[in-house]
């Protein structure tokens, strides 16, 4: 049996670190493959759904007031808007919360000795509990909402209660209403778990909202998309793309 | 009209599914369940709001079904996929979703598979 304090050691340490390295990769290895599988897209296409080359694609196309309410009215926020916020809120408390926590910043100080900015306490702990609020939220939206059930899987829950993990844990651990020690590990572990598997599962939205929505052009781009999905395109492998000399072929990229 | 085999040739849906593969796979992956998309589509705002008319449970249900299944399906799945595909959206491509998945391009691809198969529309039917 391995005490309480190798293993609270181990993930703090060697499992810490395995995870980052584990999640950068991962990251990589998806952006990689996306260039990979798309192509640019030649100056030349047609597009039918952009309007003005210069605007985005589905941008009002006379700037009335009139035409900007009736626009807002169909985009997602005007037809979802308490959706719309509480998820706003989610992902942004979500990001903002671990990345500028006093106690992170510290920990990272201690080891590297470098620092980022940290927000208040009090702050984060508000964000905690709005993260954990919005969960909350979308479980029950989940659970009781006739057609999100109707395309709901276990996964989902799972992936939820992973997100949720980490800040459940943490806002138990920082105010020391259980056992810290054992407290304190599971938060390392389940962050450390959601790290490992962000890059392959459902998570991987984080990385691919803004691709689709910045780098492909359709009629909710962001931006001008540039890139375009190689369809029937041939598979992407690791070999292929650092010994192939489509590696070089920087027009493509 | 056409006749039509009651044989399934799932190595031909199999070889289109993995010419795809990387786009099935990430759009089915990329879709995490919300149903924000539901409203941007009008057959399910006119049926009552029906979830069957959602354009994620109809590429879930159709395109989605087949790559879980690796192509695997017998005639009478695919005759359920062509209802999906052909009855339930008529390809408007209106549909809008916030992670920027393609569900008309999935249900175009769906629909390619079906006429592989010979599985077609039947207006003479209902
Ligand atoms: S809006 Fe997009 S991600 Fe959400 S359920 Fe529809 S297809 Fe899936
Ligand atoms: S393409 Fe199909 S799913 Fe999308 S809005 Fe049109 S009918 Fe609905």
């Amino acid at each position: 049996m391995i005490s309480l304090d190798l293993f609270h050691d181990f993930v703090r340490g060697p499992l810490a670190l395995s995870a980052f390295l584990i999640f950068f990769t991962g990251t990589a290895y998806q952006v990689l493959r996306f260039f990979y599988l798309s192509q640019k897209i030649k100056k030349t296409t047609h597009n039918p759904f952009r309007l003005s080359p210069t605007t985005a694609v589905c941008a009002p196309p006379v700037k009335s007031t009139a035409r900007r309410i009736s626009f807002f009215k169909g985009t997602i926020a005007g037809v979802h808007p308490v959706m719309t916020v509480i998820t706003s809120l989610f992902h942004t408390c979500l990001i903002a919360a671990p990345l500028f926590l006093l106690g992170h910043n510290n920990l990272i100080d201690e080891s590297w000795g470098i620092s980022f900015f940290s927000l208040p306490e009090g702050i984060t702990d508000i964000m905690t509990v709005m993260v954990i609020g919005c969960s909350l939220f979308f479980l029950f939206r989940r659970i009781f909402s006739p057609r999100v059930r109707s395309i709901t899987t276990l996964s989902d829950y799972l992936i939820l209660l992973l997100t949720a993990m980490p800040f459940i844990t943490g806002f138990l651990a920082f105010h020391q209403t259980t056992a810290y020690k054992p407290m304190i590990i599971l938060h390392m572990l389940s962050g450390e778990i959601m790290l490992i598997l962000l890059p392959f599962t459902k998570l991987v939205h984080m990385l691919f909202f803004f691709i689709n929505r910045f780098l492909i052009p359709h009629e909710n781009s962001f931006g001008r998309g540039t890139r375009t999905w190689y369809f029937g395109g041939p598979k992407f492998s690791f070999k292929r793309w650092y010994f192939g000399k489509k590696k070089f072929d920087i027009d493509n990229w | 009209m056409k006749e039509t085999t009651d044989t399934v040739d799932t190595g031909k849906i199999r070889t289109t599914l993995n010419k795809n593969k990387a786009q099935i796979s990430l759009s089915l992956k990329l879709c995490v369940h919300c149903t924000l998309c539901a409203e941007s589509c009008f057959l399910y705002m006119h049926r009552e709001k029906d979830p069957v008319y959602m354009p994620s449970h109809k590429f879930i249900n159709s395109l989605g079904r087949l790559y879980k299944k690796k192509g695997n399906i017998d005639r009478k799945g695919l005759e359920e996929i062509r209802e999906v595909v052909w009855d339930r959206c008529v390809l408007c491509t209106r549909c809008y979703c916030p992670m920027g998945i393609d569900i008309p391009g999935m249900i175009a691809l769906t629909r390619g598979i079906c006429r592989d198969q010979g599985v077609l529309p039947q207006f003479d039917e209902e």
